[in-house]
């Protein structure tokens, strides 16, 4: 069979398998656009992996005043987990420390999703201390929370949905550091564009991709050796010879098809500047299909 | 389908209870049984045939043509469907009225929107005391819900409010927001004496300074509140522009009774 190729970069014939977890969407506003991003990028730091962080959280996009509630600048953050509980933990701690603290933030549901919801407001309220007061508008509950600098408002309670999935990635392997790392940061402003998906990593890329489990006792997960450019010579490496580094782009999205779509952005837009630029090869990691049940082939994707 | 038609054919010499006459209740009947309906308050028996020429089907979509403020109870009890006054209402529109939409083209006697619990009351014009109020036997007033009121509302707008937003154009009389336990009023002008006495929660929202504030509400001075730019919007989203901006002076009160309640007025 031909090898894939897109402009010159070999697409390898494999796929990315990635986890059904559990998501939601929240709407930050702010008086200024600055500040709605701080409390963002507040609220989803230290969210790169469920691994150690408890979560993975991002922005999903930047929006107008036209497209929030209070008519002010926001941001809409995804923000995901393994199980509804342990996202109703994390929502309220994250929103909690770094929404509510950050000045002039307000905080609204961003998801419809499924019969369950999850609280926002709702448990956000009793920092009020009894001064707290209760507003529906059109149907829908808002808590006036009283802070330093005038009122803290807050959405009741935000939908959740269990359809999302987590681990999506491509693996981007090239002959220099700076090649790979100039098509992956393409690839992620991409990937920024397409609705319902998340890059939670640093700028959106890994570095140090991890394989399940190591030879030390505890440690969970470890370097994914197989693609260390530094010991293809003392391993079974998956890298050809002339590689010289390799980035992963993870992607969580809160449905398959926005993966997908994901997906399919980022490769085109690896593949913007051909071969020449030194990308290589663009893969994608799997534990052999039989841990995660979204298998997305990369030949399909970008057939 | 076309909508079911009722067209006053004059000024009834007593009052009419106009209350069998929504959606749910004119499902399946036949125009004959429709016009068979009793709808008067006297020992004089009086039907909807004899008041009124009927026409049209579709028992969803209600019309009341040429009605005057004898026209007592429509939509009482509403829980769906839509209905649309071509002229005056007399007492308990919308009473109690749980889902749908009414408009009313003209004004509407008193206790509007009494106890009402969901839906959409729209009257172009005037509305007269209670309304949003404590229908009778009831013990709370509007429960939820949105209400627009083109003109001048009467006194006791909104007593014993529990949930819901009332938009009054034109100017309110005394007492609005009386006793309120929670709800919103938006109050674009004038308004009466001792508005919000007793209220224990709940919003007025004033964009003229009121003459008249209670004692028993203490100031709270003026400040950002981001509620108000969301009513703004969702206002905006119905279809109503209203510029609430986004700093209000605030004084909270009833003092007398809960204190918890607010009256929030226009910074400009």
């Amino acid at each position: 069979m031909p090898e894939l190729k897109v402009k010159g970069i070999t697409i390898v014939e494999t796929f990315a398998e990635a986890f059904p977890m559990v998501g939601t969407r929240i709407i930050i506003t702010a008086p200024t656009a600055e500040w709605a991003e701080i409390s963002a990028v507040t609220m989803t730091g230290f969210a790169t992996s469920v691994i150690a962080c408890g979560a993975e959280a991002g922005i999903e996009r930047r929006l107008s005043k036209k497209e929030t509630p209070d008519g002010r600048p926001g941001v809409a953050v995804l923000l995901f987990t393994m199980d509804a509980d342990k996202l109703q933990k994390q929502l309220r701690n994250r929103v909690g420390q770094c929404v509510l603290t950050s000045p002039g933030s307000a905080c609204f549901a961003g998801l419809e999703g499924e019969k369950k919801k999850l609280k926002l407001g709702a448990s956000l309220r009793f920092f009020g201390d009894g001064w707290q007061m209760s507003k529906v508008v059109g149907g829908r509950r808002y808590w006036r929370i009283p802070v330093m600098d005038g009122e803290f408002l807050c959405e009741d309670k935000t939908g959740l949905t269990k359809k999302a999935v987590g681990g999506g990635n491509l693996l981007v392997l090239g002959k220099s550091h700076r090649a790979v790392l100039a098509a992956c940061t393409r690839a992620v402003k991409a990937i920024a564009e397409v609705p319902d998906v998340i890059t939670p990593f640093p700028g959106g890329i890994v570095r140090s991709g991890s394989k399940v489990g190591s030879k030390y006792k505890g440690q969970i997960a470890s370097t994914n050796d197989a693609y260390c450019p530094s010991l293809k010579g003392a391993v079974k490496t998956d890298l050809p010879l002339g590689v010289e580094a390799v980035m992963e782009i993870v992607i969580d999205g809160l449905s398959a098809d926005a993966i997908s779509e994901a997906m399919y952005a980022g490769i085109h837009a690896i593949a913007k500047s051909g071969a020449r630029e030194g990308v290589t090869h663009i893969t994608a990691g799997n534990y052999g299909g039989n841990l995660g049940p979204h298998h997305f082939h990369l030949k399909e994707i970008v057939g | 389908m076309s909508a079911l038609q009722f067209d006053l054919k004059g000024r009834p010499d007593q009052r009419l209870d106009l209350s069998a006459l929504v959606p749910a209740q004119l499902a399946g009947l036949s125009r004959k049984e429709i016009e068979g309906l009793a709808i008067g308050t006297t020992r004089e028996k009086l039907t909807v045939g004899d008041a009124f020429k009927v026409k049209g089907k579709d028992a969803e979509q209600l019309r009341f043509v040429g009605t005057d403020d004898r026209c007592d109870k429509i939509g009482t009890g509403l829980a769906g469907g839509e209905i649309v006054v071509d002229g005056n209402a007399g007492a308990y529109l919308g009473a109690g009225m749980k889902q749908g939409r009414i408009e009313v083209a003209g004004s509407c006697g008193a206790l509007t929107a009494a106890s009402m619990s969901g839906g959409h009351i729209a009257v172009r014009r005037n509305v007269g005391d209670q309304a949003c109020g404590v229908a009778i036997g009831d013990t709370m007033g509007m429960k939820g819900g949105f209400v627009t009121i083109g003109g001048n509302a009467g006194a006791l707008l909104g007593e014993r409010m529990r949930r819901g937003l009332v938009v009054v154009g034109g100017d309110a009389g005394d007492y609005a927001g009386g006793r309120m336990i929670a709800g919103t009023l938006l109050l674009k002008r004038k308004v009466g004496r001792y508005a919000g006495y007793g209220c224990r929660r709940g919003s007025l929202i004033f964009m003229e300074k009121p003459r008249h504030i209670l004692p028993t509400f203490a100031d709270c001075g003026v400040m950002e509140f981001d509620y108000l730019r969301l009513l703004e919007t969702w206002l905006r989203g119905q279809g109503l522009r209203i510029g609430l901006g986004g700093r209000a002076r605030r004084f909270m009160g009833d003092m007398a009774v809960l204190g918890k309640g607010e009256m929030l007025i226009l910074a400009r």
